[in-house]
């Protein structure tokens, strides 16, 4: 193959990649200029400086806001990969006919509206909510004694979250699954391995990188989180994105610091990726 | 049918909820000769519509609704045109953006700061026929160095409401809102207001200007007391939904919120703290470099009315500055104290003021609300 | 060969967990149907009787109608242009060779790993600085670049698949680049572009987060939803619109799915 000139290529991505640069990289440049005050909200003098970094990492708030908004991903992410695991490995292993059809059932509500399935757990959840005065009309509890505590809380945020990214999960780890080679679990049978042994020495490592996949593709994303907080959290469901959004939208807003936790976000979520990036191909994100 | 325009996610305040009004206020007052009896000294032909900058839910148009009917009715070539301001800093970042509205509505607590920057031009009162029926001590809040920068028009209280089958009060202070007992059931606003509190709350003298170590102190309270809070709400709509569905029962609240809680059939009450409540008011102000200051007067002279202050107590819950507007609601008007204009000053509340550090106080909410 | 995998008795409680998990998946949905039915002011058991009155206001709210709109549009927009976009992108990174793929791909992909937080304010912050007024025009362009991904992702496979050799066979027989897309390429890839411009549209259409942050004072369906959540009486009209919205998104969404299966059959990769 002879080595030309050829205009093809950046005839083809010029286009894609002037818009990502043009809108994403910038952006985020411009982001990280205010971070470090070169450019600012209100009139007046700017000077580069790290003062709002260096604010950010002496003062504990703002930290431990941001450990405290990883714990919560961590644990939902943990919990939907753990129960969403059974659920493609049915899909993928049983030989059911209509393996398909079921991961459309599963995945479907997933492409379903965010906002609304949010909304089905507000009318679920309250104090007066469907779940408390079905429990009181069914006589189970008393009108005065309500099953409280349910909204506007971290575990209501815990719940929607799971809810909202259990279809998304299943779809990487049955594409993993999927690609087992059932000779292998053959041959492990035929060498005398009970079906236990097969899948601890045999299934689980080899889709060990779908789960990884899956477990990132929810933590990364519920990491920045504000809308679901916002509108079931309560105060104590106020979150890492919560407090960026503030700094962006409120009475008084100090665009300098957002920036700066906006950043911090964004740092730490680009480690997570380089560093688990063999766990991020395509063909793990990709539809069949 | 909502009119709400959301420019952020979910920021809204004072203004934010247009109901359909069962009481249909027809029957408008015409404008009266007021205007016209004051000669203006120039006459200049003062063209295009009125440039209105307000929140969300002031721009009700409708048919025998509006607040400004009478404006209309007289100008129907300068009919207003709105654009939203989530708050006063959202205001302030749209003129720096080059924003040249004639009016805009900031709240008292901004008078001092608006008046002083440059960007505003004083009232001239005699072109406002209800003036003279304006609360008096609301008229004074909106002047500064002597010339009347912003005319008042909505009001209202910060006070507590509660809930008196399930909340028994050790005693009727702003210490209900960090009250141990009833963890998980306490609503806060959202708002640096709450360090205002905490500063009553703690016995300052000018919880709106404190010292370093006062603000330490109160923020410390509050980050103590947050594990109490249940919810921070910023519309009035998030407190109802809290508050009417059960999950709350104690809340930083206004008159109005007493309202629609009583409507509900829950019983409660509206406590105006010891330490005193706050009061707000909400005030015109004219933009400098207008082009079209006497239809600016016209307008606000439209909203000072009775009939258009009847409506709004009426419909929104809040109050209007016009000390003659009396709502039909009896319980509204017990909850705003409308019959003692002094109910808003010393010694009964502090009105709202300027707070000079306000960026500071920013800070430390923020920092109370990720805490 | 299921019986190295899963016992009988595996399989069986491995099915009953997943009808539990489907139950738990689709009963909000459910219960959102039920109460759009519901002859009430706020949802709540008892169940107050039955009423088409919900469905009507909810048709009759002009503002609803115009937020319904105007997401439509934006959507339709920013996922024509996406696709596109990502058919250039696709046909480079599979047929093309060229040193710097990896590093492309990652910045193209990259939109899926930003926390929407991120990017909302980021453009927030571009469009303050060049002076460009927040509304439909911003929400656009926010959406190209996070739906730009998912078109990549869906047309790329379906390039893989199609064999070159046709394409070479165009090229020997005379037509030009642009001719051979045209008639070869174009149309086997057809289902993967209609696959992709269904996603980016119903991607779009719900996409909160980033609007919230550039709409100005224009209204997407996701951005009146949001402050309607927040009005305690707008409750049963909007669970009303959310039951027609999850019910077409649904059926767009399987029968998009079907129809590409189809197609892809019929075209088959030759």
């Amino acid at each position: 193959m002879r080595r030309r000139l050829d205009p093809t290529t950046p005839a083809l991505l010029g286009l894609p990649l002037v818009w990502l640069v043009a809108f994403l990289l910038v952006p985020v440049g411009i982001v990280a200029a205010y971070g470090v005050d070169v450019l600012g909200l209100g009139p007046g003098p700017h000077a580069f400086t790290f003062q709002a970094w260096s604010d950010f990492f002496h003062s504990s708030i703002y930290l431990n806001l941001f450990w405290k908004s990883v714990e919560l991903s961590l644990i939902v992410s943990a919990i939907i990969v753990v129960l969403a695991f059974p659920l493609a490995y049915y899909l993928a292993l049983s030989g059911t006919k209509r393996k398909y059809v079921l991961l459309l059932l599963l995945i479907a509500p997933f492409l379903t509206s965010y906002l609304l399935r949010v909304l089905a757990w507000k009318v679920i959840l309250g104090n007066q909510g469907v779940l408390n005065t079905f429990l009181f009309w069914t006589g189970i509890r008393s009108p005065d004694d309500p099953v409280s505590q349910l909204l506007y809380s971290r575990f209501a945020v815990m719940l929607v979250l799971a809810y909202i990214w259990l279809p998304f999960v299943a779809l990487p780890i049955f594409v993993s699954l999927e690609s087992l080679d059932r000779r292998l679990l053959e041959a492990a049978s035929d060498l005398g391995a009970s079906r236990l042994q097969a899948f601890r020495r045999v299934t689980l490592p080899l889709s060990a990188p779908g789960l990884v996949a899956a477990f990132l593709f929810v933590f990364i994303p519920t990491l920045g989180e504000f809308v679901t907080p916002s509108l079931v959290g309560g105060a104590s469901g106020y979150l890492y994105g919560n407090q960026i959004v503030d700094l962006f939208e409120t009475g008084f807003p100090d665009w300098e610091t957002g920036s700066v936790l906006a950043l911090f976000l964004l740092g730490v979520v680009a480690v997570l990726t380089l560093v688990f990036s063999r766990f991020l191909t395509p063909s793990q994100v990709a539809t069949e | 049918m909502i009119d709400e325009h959301q420019a952020g996610p979910g920021r809204v305040s004072r203004g934010g909820l247009l109901k359909v009004a069962a009481a249909g206020g027809a029957g408008l007052l015409a404008a009266r000769a007021g205007v016209a009896g004051a000669a203006p000294a120039r006459r200049q032909a003062e063209s295009g519509q009125l440039q209105v900058l307000d929140w969300v839910g002031y721009e009700n148009d409708m048919p025998g609704h509006a607040m400004f009917a009478a404006y209309e009715k007289k100008y129907p070539k300068n009919k207003p045109k709105f654009t939203y301001m989530t708050n006063e800093a959202d205001a302030l970042a749209k003129f720096q953006a080059g924003l040249k509205p004639d009016i805009f509505r900031p709240y008292v607590g901004w008078t001092k700061y608006f008046a002083a920057s440059g960007l505003v031009q004083p009232w001239t009162p005699s072109l406002i026929s209800s003036f003279k029926n304006l609360n008096p001590f609301m008229v004074k809040a909106g002047q500064y160095q002597g010339k009347q920068y912003g005319i008042p028009d909505d009001w209202g209280f910060d006070a507590i409401l509660y809930r008196t089958d399930k909340v028994k009060p050790k005693a009727k202070s702003w210490g209900l809102l960090f009250d141990d007992r009833y963890s998980g059931k306490i609503a806060w606003f959202d708002d640096i207001g709450m360090l205002t509190v905490a500063g009553l709350y703690l016995g300052f003298k000018n919880p709106w200007d404190q010292s370093d170590a006062q603000l330490k102190q109160s923020q410390k309270l509050l980050i103590s007391k947050k594990h109490l809070v249940r919810i921070f709400w910023a519309g009035e709509s998030d407190l109802w939904t809290a508050f009417g569905g059960g999950d709350v029962w104690i809340a930083y609240a206004w008159p109005n919120d007493w309202v629609q809680m009583k409507k509900k059939g829950l019983p409660v009450v509206y406590m105006h703290p010891k330490e005193k409540p706050v009061a707000w008011v909400g005030m015109f102000m004219l933009l400098k470099g207008s082009s079209r200051p006497k239809l600016a007067h016209a307008y606000v002279d439209a909203w000072s009315s009775v009939k258009s202050g009847k409506w709004l107590e009426d419909n929104y819950g809040y109050g209007h500055a016009n000390v003659k507007a009396r709502p039909s609601s009896s319980d509204l008007l017990k909850a705003l104290r409308i019959a003692n204009p002094r109910a808003v000053t010393l010694p009964n509340a502090y009105l709202d003021r300027d707070i000079p550090r306000r960026a500071l106080y920013a800070k430390m909410w923020q920092e109370v609300k990720a805490s | 060969m299921n019986d190295v995998a899963l016992s009988r008795n595996g399989a069986r409680l491995l099915r009953a967990f997943f009808a539990l998990v489907v139950v738990f998946l689709y009963a909000p949905i459910v219960i959102l149907l039920i109460f759009s039915f519901n002859d009430s002011d706020f949802p709540s058991f008892p169940l107050s009787g039955f009423t088409l009155h919900w469905y009507y206001e909810f048709v009759t709210n002009a503002d609803l109608r115009n937020a319904l709109q105007t997401s439509a549009q934006v959507a339709a927009l920013s996922s024509a242009v996406a696709v596109a976009l990502g058919i250039l992108a696709s046909i480079a990174l599979v047929r093309q060779s060229f040193r710097a793929k990896a590093p492309v791909s990652a910045l193209l992909l990259s939109p899926l790993v930003i926390p929407l937080v991120v990017f909302g304010t980021s453009l927030l912050l571009l469009f303050h600085a060049i002076g460009m007024d927040l509304g439909v025009t911003t929400v656009v362009i926010g959406h190209i670049v996070i739906t730009l991904p998912y078109t990549i992702l869906v047309i790329m496979p379906r390039l893989q698949q199609i064999d070159v050799t046709l394409e070479e066979a165009a090229r020997d027989l005379g037509a030009g680049r642009l001719r051979t897309f045209r008639s070869i390429t174009f149309p086997l890839i057809l289902p993967a572009v209609v696959s992709a411009f269904l996603i980016a549209f119903t991607t779009s259409f719900d996409e909160y987060a980033v609007a919230s942050f550039v709409v100005g004072s224009s209204t997407t369906f996701p951005i009146y939803l949001y402050s309607a959540l927040r009005f305690p009486n707008q409750l049963p009209q909007v669970i009303a619109v959310a039951v027609v919205v999850i019910a077409v998104s649904l059926a767009v969404v399987v029968a998009a799915e079907v129809g590409r299966r189809v197609a892809e059959r019929r075209l088959g990769a030759a």
